[in-house]
């Protein structure tokens, strides 16, 4: 450890210390005043590779290291800059045209302003992140200069000056030191000193540079000198280019936001109400609001009530009187049906209701009338008053050819942009690349969505491909699941061992074997789906001495190779889980650690992390055991080739009965879960079948569940049980656990009422046991299949199961329903879920194996990590889900076949048809039904045929190309 | 981030030190007060004197007392301490055991040194800023000491230089928004000698940083000392000549 060396800072002189005074105001209505210190310095260096004498001043950290030089001494010129530049933005550039900075093909050797980088944080995070990833990679070459702790650039604010006028000044009066300080570099090393640039769109600002003689320019200025300023141009956020436009706008279509003081307080005593929007999946002009003080979801109907809110906003609503109160819609309604004729660039004041969506809205409204039931089947309506929190992201889709001008040939024009995601509204775009685009996979941002504006506004971010191939749908796929995809950057690879895939268990009784226990003469094998590379967990048993048996599951040791808080945890902590889809992995680790070092494979030693059980013949636990171990497995199976060895009578050597073991108590322990009341759920599972040369998909088949997938399961659910109680007596406020929350009773409503209309049959859900009993009583003896349609459909009715610090629940509240567990966690994938990992962290600590990370007992920093993954787990199973929808329709592609189905709801103009064959539903629209009875749930057709809910259908199974989402997509008719 | 802290100072500088001896003139033997950062601190010293109760008396030493008075205003939020207040115990606690071991008592006795502390204002190191006033106001009251004793604090930073495995850089004397932000510690020495008579840490940290805080504490201490001794110095100087009349 250094000491200190020298006192940069000379406390005597006054000038090199200033304070800067804060009021904060909380959320409480509190304000404070927070005066604070700051130390004013001249060794901050301007980090140009042209400055020697920055570089003989460079500070050094503890370690006596100092940072590289980050500003190229060549940097690029353009027709305006021929010696070169160095751009200096101010805020707003980074706030609206993040995109474009990000470019590759331009934005070099840039300045980011502390000041600037501040403000883009208090503004906007997700920004502030993609800035400072930028700083810190190397290639474009992004320098954070701190202007407010140097000296010279330190600016007071004036007595009447204004903090946006402050910052624009402190912004010109470094561009002004750096201008100088760089041409007395560059002097001293005779070369010709590159342009300070500073970019600003704000008018006075611009003039006031300008008048002191600094080189600015606005961004469209700067990028209509460079060679791709088309693609550049539409990238930036549409709310520069319109401006103008806007202000001759004219009347406003949706009504004003309530503002921020107003909805606080309303929330406070109760008019109005807070909570999460959703677009309903069938219908656009209708979505919900579930808000803690109504049992049922709000319901949000028509345009103007959503008032601007998209799926995932967080809004405050206001509830309707009570007579307009309304029952949830039963009709299908797209947005094709409402906005086929809609123009992009329609400068006339648009109406609100268009008259189709007038006409359904009315229609809707006599439908209510109509029915019997009405009190009991209404639900309270609200409208939205204001959006606490955007839930706006990077949207892909693709653009509405109708919506573009194609006798245009040069310039900007106003195009449809249809996202994938048929819960998010159509997005204006402005774009002079038109023709181009049409037939590409692209990626837009939402910039705004102004009152005067039937439909967001946003901006082009890039082009992934043309539509259909399957490198741009894989990309859109992962883009829109905001999977991280690039390949690990060269900090990762750097943590792995340097041995490479030369890497093996060292000597016993040499380094990393310490505290770890030799297993290797066990008789371990796994057992995984076929081809699986990356083995997280293998098993063995064996019977005891005393007529108990040993049973121990062994998970690979991914804590030996990522240590905390290095770039390959930092990264891995970011995707959270790895990604599976049809023809592609994607990695949480890097896989010479996933497939090689840390999988465990047979026939080599690998470090592992077992779990050992001594169970009673009835698979009662008696004695559990955690620790570091080597093993060294004996086989791989595939779960079937193990089930034709357990079958194999022949078979008798030790491997084979100790799976046999295995067998028996798995059953035992399934059966003690079914008794305690785990739900026996279904969703569809299907597989495809590649072929193998053109890694076209060839054909479908539903997964097939062996006793031996089951086998696997039950140990592993035993391993995460034992583990979640070792680590919650260890960490009882920050074990890493995973819940499952009983759904509420409501949720089964529709199903309860559809089941005893149709079926006679009683679906009781007071707890998962009832649930589970009346589950298996809902058979129908004419139709097997029938029990596993109404299991995928209670499926639906479950709220997700998620991790949490267990410092953030109370224990009653750790239940996982669906495994009618009190306490349970992940640790059995270490290789593809950060969750087990942080769970091997916390065990290995419980153990005192070695010392936990800090981040795994600091209650905020878990809440994070907790925070990220529960959304990266369902972002992936989306991914996954998404990528199979896919490779059906293009495996179905040109094969139309009639197929059995079921219909899974009906509508009073349509219905969902699930195919059990390919796993798909699909939904089938009745332009014209003769009669539809919603309590009995049959829909005729003008033809006399009826359509019953639940009942066999025969469809047709086509594949065409989607309309909406450019998508290959299957469809279902009546056959 | 670029190892700049969230004031402008780097991970190894003090912030500003200001003191001044002899603060106050009504019935104190000695007093001082003491600037760091935002940190400001009064501290008055009587004695040694008649004990003020019998159970203070001891046959062979001096008592040391202590007394710790946060003024409502100190803090961002405006909170009253009484005497019984749980901060205050551990403050006067700590600052009595630290100089009971280093004030020489043997020479006085059967009486009382009364060590009284006003904290005006709080900006993180408290208790070593209120260490290194008790300093000063002994040596104004002439009360012999060992030797100095200086204060300073440390905490662990988790932001790194850079990605390359290096361990984050421990900071020298956190404000309170750093105090507020990462685990730290106060630590006292005994002159230059690095010997530590007073070590207090309230958050939990891993045992591997634990070395490297102490250690820039410790060089934190020293630099206060040589600031304090300049003071002290120069205030010598002018009661000098203002005593010999120059
Ligand atoms: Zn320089």
């Amino acid at each position: 450890m250094t000491s200190i060396k020298r006192m940069l800072v000379d406390p005597s002189s006054n000038d090199s210390i200033t304070s800067k005074v804060y009021i904060r105001s909380a959320k409480s209505g509190k304000v404070t005043k927070i005066v604070r210190e700051i130390y004013l310095r001249t060794d901050i260096p301007c980090s140009s590779r042209l400055c020697r004498a920055c570089l003989a001043n460079a500070p050094v950290d503890s370690n006596n290291r100092s940072r590289p030089f980050v500003l190229s001494e060549k940097p690029a010129g353009t027709t305006q800059y021929k010696h070169g530049h160095y751009l200096m933005p101010d805020t707003n550039i980074f706030l609206q045209c993040m995109d474009a900075i990000e470019h590759k093909s331009a934005f070099y050797d840039v300045i980011v302003l502390q000041t600037v980088l501040d403000e883009v944080k208090n503004q906007s995070l997700p920004l502030y992140n993609r800035l400072v990833s930028l700083t810190k990679a190397d290639e474009k070459r992004f320098y954070v200069f701190h202007n407010e702790f140097r000296q010279e650039t330190h600016v007071k604010r004036g007595q009447e000056e204004s903090i946006n006028d402050r910052n624009d000044r402190a912004i010109r009066v470094a561009c002004k030191w750096y201008q100088k300080h760089i041409e007395q570099a560059a002097a001293s090393s005779s070369a010709t000193a590159p342009a300070i640039v500073m970019l600003t769109n704000d008018k006075a600002n611009l003039a006031k540079a300008k008048s002191e003689g600094l080189n600015s320019t606005d961004l469209n200025g700067y990028v209509k000198g460079l060679k791709n300023a088309d693609e550049l141009l539409d990238m930036i956020s549409s709310s520069l280019q319109d401006l103008e436009k806007k202000a001759n706008r004219g009347a406003n279509v949706y009504a004003e936001y309530f503002s921020l003081p107003k909805m606080n307080t309303g929330v406070r005593n109760g008019t109005l109400h807070q909570g999460t929007f959703h677009t309903s999946t069938y219908n656009s002009l209708e979505g919900t609001v579930g808000v803690p003080s109504f049992d049922k979801h709000l319901l949000i109907v028509g345009l103007e009530n959503m008032n601007r809110a998209i799926d995932g906003d967080q809004v405050v609503v206001e509830l309707l009187p009570q007579d307009q109160w309304k029952k949830q819609s039963d009709k299908l309604v797209d947005q094709d049906t409402l906005t086929k004729n809609e123009n992009a660039d329609v400068d006339e004041v648009e109406a609100i209701v268009t008259e189709r969506e007038r006409r359904a809205l009315i229609d809707e409204a006599k439908r209510i009338q109509r029915s019997q039931d009405e009190s009991q089947k209404v639900q309270p309506t609200a409208k939205i008053v204001g959006v606490l929190k955007r839930n706006w992201r990077s949207y892909v889709g693709h653009i509405d050819p109708n919506s573009v001008n194609r006798a245009k040939s040069g310039g900007q024009q106003v195009v449809f942009f249809r996202p994938l995601d048929k819960k998010i509204p159509r997005i204006r775009v402005f774009t002079r690349q038109a023709t181009q685009l049409l037939g590409q996979r692209i990626v837009v941002n939402i910039d705004t969505w102004d009152r005067t504006s039937r439909f967001p506004v946003g901006h082009f971010v890039r082009a992934l491909g043309e539509l259909e191939s399957k490198e741009a749908e894989t990309e859109a796929l992962l883009l829109e699941y905001d999977v991280q995809y690039r390949p690990f950057p060269k900090a990762v690879l750097d943590c792995l061992p340097s041995e490479g895939h030369d890497w093996i268990v060292p000597e016993k009784g040499t380094s990393g074997w310490e505290k770890r226990v030799d297993l290797r003469d066990l008789l371990v094998c796994s057992i995984d789906p076929p081809g699986c590379q990356d083995i997280d967990d293998a098993l063995h048993a064996r019977l005891l001495p005393n007529g108990n048996y040993e049973a121990g599951v062994h998970i690979a040791d991914v804590s030996h190779f990522v240590k905390p808080n290095n770039a390959m945890d930092d990264e891995a902590a970011s995707r959270g889980t790895t990604v599976y889809l049809v023809d592609k992995r994607i990695d949480m680790l890097p896989p010479l650690l996933g497939t090689d070092l840390c999988s465990l494979k047979p026939y080599v030693e690998r470090y592992a992390f077992s779990v050992i059980w001594e169970m009673t013949p009835d698979a009662k636990i008696v004695n559990t055991k955690f620790t570091k171990s080597v093993i060294k497995s004996r086989e791989a199976f595939a779960y079937k080739a193990a089930q034709m060895r357990i079958d194999d009578k022949s078979q008798t050597d030790p491997l084979t009965e100790g799976m046999r073991i295995l067998l028996m108590l798995s059953k035992k322990l399934k059966q003690a879960r079914m008794d305690a009341g785990a739900l026996n759920l279904a969703s569809p599972e299907v597989k495809i079948h590649m072929e193998s040369e053109t890694s076209d998909p060839a054909s479908i088949e539903v997964k097939e569940l062996l006793e031996t997938n089951s086998l696997v399961e039950e140990f592993m659910l035993c391993a995460n049980i034992s583990v979640a109680r070792k680590i919650y007596e260890a960490f009882p406020q920050t074990a890493m656990l995973r819940r499952h929350g009983a759904p509420p009773a409501t949720n089964f409503d529709d199903l309860r009422s559809q089941l005893r209309a149709r079926k006679g049959l009683d679906l009781r859900v007071e707890s998962s046991k009832a649930l589970a009993d009346s589950l298996d009583g809902c058979v129908d003896p004419q139709e097997a299949y029938f029990n596993t349609l109404v299991r995928i459909i209670a499926t639906r009715c479950m709220l997700p199961a998620e991790y949490f610090s267990s410092g953030t629940q109370a224990y009653p509240e750790f239940r996982h329903y669906g495994l009618a567990t009190d306490i349970y966690t992940h640790f059995t994938s270490p290789i593809r879920r950060y969750a087990d990992l942080a769970a091997h962290r916390q065990l290995a600590a419980a153990i005192e194996y070695e010392a936990l990370d800090e981040t795994l007992y600091n209650k905020n920093k878990m809440d994070a990590v907790v925070k990220n993954i529960n959304i990266r787990h369902r972002n992936a199973q989306f991914a996954g889900r998404a990528s199979i929808e896919y490779y059906v329709g293009q495996a179905l592609k040109n094969k139309s076949t009639e197929q059995e189905g079921f219909v899974a709801k009906i509508f009073s103009n349509g219905f969902v048809v699930f195919v059990p064959k390919f796993g798909i539903e699909g939904t089938i629209k009745v332009e014209t039904a003769k009669t539809y009875d919603a309590d009995e749930y049959i829909l005729e057709l003008e033809d006399g045929r009826k359509v019953v809910l639940f009942d066999k259908v025969k469809v047709m199974v086509n594949v065409v190309k989607e309309q909406a989402t450019g998508r290959r997509k299957t469809e279902l008719t009546l056959a | 981030m670029e190892g700049l802290r969230n004031d402008g100072r780097r991970w190894n500088e003090l912030r500003r030190i200001h003191c001044q001896l002899s603060t106050s003139s009504t019935n104190a033997d000695g007093s001082s007060y003491i600037e760091q950062g935002f940190t400001k601190v009064l501290c008055n010293v009587t004695g040694p004197a008649e004990p003020s109760s019998r159970q203070k008396v001891k046959q062979d030493a001096a008592t040391v007392t202590c007394e710790v008075y946060f003024a409502a205003f100190s803090g961002t939020d405006r909170i009253k301490r009484g005497r019984n207040d749980k901060k205050v115990q551990e403050l006067q606690t700590a600052i009595q055991k630290t100089f009971a071991s280093v004030i020489l008592t043997h020479l006085f006795s059967r009486s009382e040194i009364t060590i009284s502390i006003h904290i005006l204002s709080q900006d993180g190191g408290t208790l070593a800023a209120c260490i290194n006033a008790t300093t000063l106001a002994l040596i104004d009251a002439g009360i012999p000491l060992k030797d100095y004793v200086c204060a300073c604090t440390s905490g662990q930073s988790t932001s790194i230089f850079d990605n390359e495995g290096s361990t984050p850089d421990p900071w020298l004397d956190v404000n309170y928004l750093e105090e507020s932000d990462i685990p730290s510690l106060t630590v006292a020495t005994v002159g230059e000698t690095e010997k530590i008579v007073a070590l207090s840490m309230e958050n939990k940290v891993r045992i591997e940083m634990l070395e490297g805080m102490i250690a820039v504490g410790i060089s934190g201490c020293a630099k206060v000392k040589g600031i304090m001794d300049a003071e002290v110095r120069r205030y010598g100087k002018t009661r000098l000549e203002a005593a010999t009349g120059e």
